[in-house]
């Protein structure tokens, strides 16, 4: 068990940078989501720190050693691939126990730690079969209990529900929460899921292009995003996005776009006058689908027609145009309307979020 | 609505053609008969010019062969009959007899065994680790030694055998390293010159970057060395592709003919090939001996490729079972 330090680390191939100046610190035991759109670099974040590639610049930093130029095999980690990287010849048994082996343990103590993952991640009943005759499932907790028998340092985990179906998901998503809970090693997570991100990780890194976008526990990303970026990769349907202007009149700051004024409440909105201040000119105000509602036509809300109407289940989210732009509202299931209908949408201002003219999160500033 | 057609093809076992099989009564009408023999009719014809097409060829490859087993069990006058007869009238061991009696057969066969033997372990341990380097090693100038071990595939052998006969003789001049250990009529002059081919090299790198890099980034961070990656990982996982290259390795040295005419030109040395060839006399040259010897020395080899046969077919299906 350890801490991880990264510190401004880069990796560039060829010309193209795919981790840019990234600096972050996981402390021992905790279980930290890499999460981002594909090519954002959070694999590649991952795979810097197990060694199997070499940073262009910066320092990897595990426990209180730096490990930048140590060879993989001597780092002592154990990463879950997203394709499982079982030994196709190699039975259950011996995938499980080849890392001990390769570290010349005696063999009754093999044997025992064996016996003890395969319990613990119930892969006993197959331990002498090939991984070509197990599923999907079963090959991710052999590849499970190959990476915790030798109580590795750190867990790597590079998006490794992703191949397993829907119901699988979610059961092995458990599965690995209570597993952490119960070995305490620092994991790192890498997903494009954000759903996974929100319900597994203790801390989530959001990576946008090579560059860290915003550190911080589930709710505060979610609810306090640092950019429009992190607005709209967390949460599905992504953060409703108005693009309009910010002007003062009197002591007052005004939200302005046609046909639209709303007074920006600096208390409620949590925003600084300086930042304010700042920010004049072209801004876009974000507010996510369930702080949103469908008001009456008297009311102060954004005009609009209702286009489409998409029932869930247990929510149903209504698609707004509001000129050229859409809008998504979350409403409850038996909410009365139909397509074509004039609506305006009000929403809560104390949820609502101001992003400048670089993207940024006025309250944040 | 086709597939419906061919009720005979299932018969006893339960599967899905039974929800499509025809009625009974549509069996009976004489559409349904006429389809069923002119398909029956078209599979057949197509399968019988098949095989003929394949006849063809395989009389090309075996015919040969075949024609040697006559001459082979002929006296040296029936030999000469006319008209000539396939099958010998009186069958007789006198060819095989005079081989191992008045000539070195068994000590050229041995020669040859230790050759196509020693060339083909040592050949495949040399292509392994220059396969492996070249597919999984990062390393400066990688691509260029590569082209470079390709391109002299283009070079024909008789362009290197005098360069690589003086340089064996030349090392077999030397103290310590040279004779009786390495040199032109030793076991080791004759065999190290044939151990490396671009050829092994270039297929031993194709296979072994067909599998997935994940299981050698496994292993690496299972703390797992090269050696043990090599021979825990990767050579289990291209049995197939190895004893390819060994059946191809061996049965081409055993074939060769030009590097052990002049490496071990003594009599101490020479293989089955090289001694056949000297069967052949200046004035006479016995046909009957010349065929027994060759038909002797095709029976190991062939003995060797049917022994492996189904890893042959496995490495040729190794691509096509790729995930």
């Amino acid at each position: 068990m350890a801490e991880v330090i990264l510190k401004r680390l880069v990796k560039t191939f060829g010309s193209v940078p795919a981790v840019d100046d990234v600096s972050l610190q996981i402390p021992d035991g905790e279980f930290l989501v890499l999460l981002g759109p594909s090519g954002c670099g959070k694999s590649t974040i991952l795979r810097l720190i197990a060694g199997l590639e070499d940073a262009t610049s910066g320092e990897i930093v595990i426990g209180d050693e730096l490990v930048n130029f140590i060879d993989p095999t001597r780092r002592n980690l154990a990463m879950v691939f997203q394709n499982y990287a079982l030994y196709p010849h190699m039975s259950v048994r011996k995938n499980v126990a080849f890392p001990l082996e390769t570290a010349k343990m005696p063999r009754h103590k093999i044997t025992e730690a064996v016996s003890k993952a395969a319990a613990m991640l119930e892969i006993d009943e197959f331990l002498d079969r090939l991984p070509e005759q197990l599923s999907g499932g079963q090959r991710q907790r052999v590849a499970l209990a190959r990476a915790i028998v030798r109580e590795p340092k750190i867990f790597l985990m590079d998006e490794p529900l992703s191949n397993l179906d829907a119901k699988l998901r979610l059961q092995t998503r458990i599965e690995l929460m209570s597993l952490h809970e119960r070995l305490g090693i620092t994991t790192i997570y890498v997903t494009h899921d954000q759903i996974e991100a929100m319900t597994m990780g203790q801390r989530i890194a959001v990576l946008h292009e090579g560059r860290l976008q915003q550190v911080g526990p589930p709710t505060e990303v979610y609810d306090v995003p640092a950019n429009k970026f992190v607005a709209t990769f967390m949460g599905a349907p992504p953060m409703n996005l108005m693009d309009g202007e910010l002007q003062q009149s009197d002591a007052n700051w005004m939200f302005i776009r046609e046909g639209y004024r709303l007074q920006v409440d600096q208390e409620q909105m949590r925003i600084a006058q300086s930042a304010l201040a700042n920010a004049v000119g072209e801004v876009s105000l974000g507010v996510r689908p369930e702080d949103m509602r469908l008001g009456d036509l008297g009311s102060n809300g954004l005009p609009g027609i209702v286009r489409f109407l998409e029932p869930i289940g247990s929510d149903l989210y209504v698609t707004v145009s509001v000129e050229s732009h859409s809008v998504q509202v979350r409403m409850p299931p038996k909410t009365k309307v139909s397509i074509g209908d004039k609506v305006k949408i009000e929403f809560d201002l104390g949820k609502a979020h101001l992003f400048d003219s670089s993207q940024n999160n006025l309250r944040l500033s | 609505m086709f597939l419906a057609f061919r009720p005979w093809k299932k018969e006893g076992k339960l599967n899905y053609m039974d929800a499509v099989r025809p009625k009974e009564s549509l069996k009976s009408s004489p559409s349904y008969a006429r389809g069923k023999s002119r398909y029956i009719f078209a599979n057949r014809f197509r399968a019988l010019f098949a095989y003929l097409v394949l006849l063809f060829f395989v009389a090309f490859a075996v015919g040969p062969v075949l024609y040697l087993i006559s001459p082979a069990l002929r006296d040296s006058i029936s030999l000469f009959d006319y008209p000539p007869k396939i099958i010998p009238d009186e069958p007789t061991l006198d060819n095989f007899r005079f081989l191992f009696d008045s000539t070195r057969y068994l000590s050229w066969a041995l020669n040859t065994i230790i050759y196509a033997a020693g060339t083909t372990i040592i050949s495949l341990f040399t292509n392994v680790l220059a396969g492996y380097a070249f597919a999984r090693l990062q390393f400066p100038g990688r691509n260029l030694l590569f082209f470079l071990v390709l391109s002299t595939l283009m070079v024909p052998v008789a362009a290197v055998l005098a360069p690589t006969y003086l340089m064996v003789r030349e090392i077999g001049e030397l103290p310590i390293i040279g004779r009786p250990f390495f040199g032109l009529d030793t076991y080791l002059g004759l065999i190290l010159p044939c151990t490396v081919s671009p050829l092994g090299v270039f297929m031993m790198r194709q296979f072994i970057s067909t599998l997935p890099v994940g299981l050698y980034e496994a292993a690496r961070l299972d703390g797992a060395s090269e050696w043990r990656i090599l021979f825990k990982i990767v050579l289990p996982l291209i049995k197939p592709a190895l004893v390819v290259l060994g059946i191809f390795v061996f049965m081409i040295t055993w074939a060769n003919f030009l590097w052990p005419l002049v490496a071990a030109s003594g009599d101490d040395y020479r293989v089955l090939t090289v001694g056949i060839a000297s069967l052949k006399g200046q004035f006479v040259t016995h046909w009957g001996v010349l065929a027994a010897a060759s038909l002797m020395t095709l029976i190991p080899v062939t003995i060797v490729f049917l022994f492996f046969q189904k890893w042959f077919v496995q490495a040729s299906m190794a691509g096509a079972l790729k995930q």
